[in-house]
């Protein structure tokens, strides 16, 4: 049986009368790389900083490593953590700030740590900076230096408060894969916090949706990309397309009923009749001319060259969604066409309270 | 942009500058002029030049005995001031105490309060409490007042450092102690040096508070140079100053070098 790197039971957590963590149980596995992803104000860094004992847990317990860490201080945790701002010590070296929680922790003898600070170093490729102070690096350069000193004492669980979020967008890009390549070579659990969904779903294996201070949804990035479970997941995993819609069991097939003759076929099984709310991504929704054999017939809103994709705002009867298209055939605003959404594309995300 | 500045306005710059220099540096031109004078008499310009009130002044034991005094005053001024202004600092940076704004507001005062106000008021509290005026009540004084400088210094340094730098030396193995050693004292360092060069200063040529608090066997050096003055004004106070301020000068420039003054000047 293998322990979970890191375990949360039931974690809650209040600041005077407002609840902002709302009971969150979670078990993550040793090597794992997990997000915690979500609107801002929604608990993920509280969360994040309560494993790594900067916020007093109010009930609920942390365990990390088999140790039930609820109560100990961060000194006392088996962990590291990336600032967002880096917190660099500006008056040390790159090298003593690496060094520096080796010293702390008094992992090894002196000799062990100065080369176990430069093997870090060099997996950043860093190392002929090594005597630098951090105000003569940049941006990027920081970055590295504060995850070269969160793996080099290989702690049981590495926490990464949106370490990417200060960076431009290319360095972005390429400090993700860099992440990745870290993760692999290093073998480290993770827990990652992020508000952006594109990062979640690229370097995490499991990516932990949070919404006011609860978890709404976890799951692998694919599966929650392509399945969202409840409305907010469906929004918040990217422009997803949410309509209300009457769901009738026609001749066995059941299909989403936009308006009157006018019905999205869906798979046969995955609903039972009345009014639901229906999710669908845009790069699902197939514009087609319309004089087609098949689809309901909409009409095209608006239209956004996008470069390697054109966005569509289409309306059908009184419901508006988006879709985006290759740009191989293409439609002009207030063309009317006909519209077709594969059935097994199509999610059923629980019913409407009408 | 310096030519959108219309003529009369940079010419009234101009003068309104040199008239700062002039006010600011005028008093030092004069003293430093006068001490090298080979006359008798404290005028300006000199009639000559010479050395020779400076070597009456070192060899003068109510100056040397003075300067004696006001330095051991003043290096233990600095380390009080310091050392509790620094915690001081860090306490109120750290905003987890109840009535911060009325704490941070009671350490200030000192630097509007009148002196001579609370040069009364603490010769009166020594009186009934300790009883005679001795070093040590100067000490006392001097640091009340030295204190508020090495506490706005080092607030200054840590209010620009990145507020995460001791939640990261937490996780990173270091136990409250170690990070306050490790990693925040380091941080304060300009503002406690540049705090406790005013707090020497201050000590160095308060004269308000010396005459109240001291006993009559302690002579510091500002009262010797004002009691000089008063009844046998020769141009050895002005070599006296003069020492002063190059000793002032000599400290700028160490802890210049040393630490970077301009980081906490601003």
């Amino acid at each position: 049986m293998t322990m979970a790197a890191v375990e949360l039971n039931c974690v809650t957590k209040s600041f005077g009368d407002v609840q902002v963590i709302k009971g969150v149980s979670l078990a993550i596995r040793k090597g794992e790389f997990v997000s915690l992803l979500g609107p801002s104000g929604c608990g993920k860094t509280t969360l994040l900083r309560m494993i790594a004992g900067l916020e007093k847990v109010t009930t609920g317990s942390i365990i990390i490593g088999g140790t039930n860490s609820t109560r100990l201080p961060p000194e006392r945790r088996d962990i590291a953590m990336v600032f967002q701002s880096y917190a660099l010590l500006p008056h040390l070296t790159v090298r003593e700030n690496v060094m520096f929680p080796l010293r702390m922790r008094r992992l090894g003898r002196k000799d062990e740590q100065q080369r176990r600070v430069d093997e870090v170093l060099e997996m950043v490729q860093l190392g002929h900076l090594a005597n630098r102070r951090p105000r003569e690096l940049s941006g990027g350069q920081q970055q590295r230096v504060a995850v070269a000193r969160a793996v080099v004492s290989r702690p049981q669980v590495l926490l990464l408060d949106e370490p990417l979020s200060n960076l431009d967008a290319r360095l972005r890009e390429s400090m993700q894969e860099e992440l990745i390549q870290l993760h692999r070579q290093t073998g480290l659990t993770t827990v990652f916090v992020t508000h952006d969904q594109e990062e979640a779903l690229s370097l995490s294996d499991r990516v932990v949706l949070l919404n006011e201070g609860r978890i709404e949804q976890e799951g692998a990035p694919t599966d929650l990309y392509s399945a969202p479970a409840t409305p907010f997941s469906a929004s918040f995993m990217g422009s997803s397309n949410l309509l209300d819609v009457q769901i009738e069991a026609a001749k066995g097939a059941p299909c989403a009923t936009l308006a009157p003759g006018s019905a999205l076929p869906l798979e046969p099984g995955c609903a039972a009749a009345g009014p639901a709310t229906i999710t669908f991504r845009q790069e699902d929704v197939q514009l087609l001319p319309a004089d087609a054999e098949e689809g309901i017939l909409a009409t095209v809103e608006t239209r956004l060259f996008l470069g390697s994709r054109i966005r569509y705002v289409i309306t059908a009867g009184a419901h508006r969604f988006r879709c985006l298209a290759s740009p191989g055939h293409s439609f002009a605003a207030g063309q009317a066409i006909r519209v077709r959404i594969p059935p097994g594309r199509i999610r059923v995300i629980g019913r409407t309270l009408a | 942009m310096v030519e959108a500045v219309p003529t009369g306005v940079r010419a009234a710059a101009v003068i309104f500058m040199l008239l700062v220099l002039a006010f600011v540096l005028g008093p030092l031109v004069v003293v430093a002029g006068v001490s090298f004078t080979a006359g008798d008499y404290v005028t300006f310009p000199p009639e000559g030049l010479s050395l020779r009130w400076y070597r009456a002044v070192l060899s003068a034991d109510v100056y040397t005995h003075s300067a004696i005094t006001s330095l051991r005053l003043a290096a233990l001024v600095t380390l009080a001031a310091t050392v509790i202004g620094t915690g001081v600092a860090v306490a109120l940076h750290r905003r987890r105490i109840p009535g911060t704004g009325f704490l941070s507001a009671l350490v200030l005062s000192p630097l509007v309060l009148p002196t001579i106000v609370f040069a009364l008021g603490l010769l009166m509290l020594w009186s009934s409490v300790v009883g005679r005026t001795s070093f040590y009540s100067l000490w006392l004084g001097h640091t009340v007042i030295a204190v508020p400088y090495v506490i706005r210094t080092t607030l200054a340094v840590l209010a620009t450092s990145d507020p995460f730098l001791e939640e990261a030396a937490r996780t990173m193995g270091a136990g409250p102690w170690r990070t306050l050693f490790h990693v925040t004292l380091p941080q304060c360092l300009p503002g406690i040096a540049a705090g406790g060069f005013f707090a020497f200063n201050i000590s160095f040529d308060e004269a308000i508070l010396s005459l109240f608090l001291r006993s009559p066997d302690i002579m510091t050096l500002p009262i010797q140079i004002y009691t000089q003055l008063e009844f046998s004004p020769d141009p050895s106070i002005a070599a006296a100053s003069a020492l002063m301020i190059a000793l002032t000068i000599f400290l700028i420039v160490a802890i210049d070098r040393l630490l970077g003054i301009q980081r906490v000047a601003a």
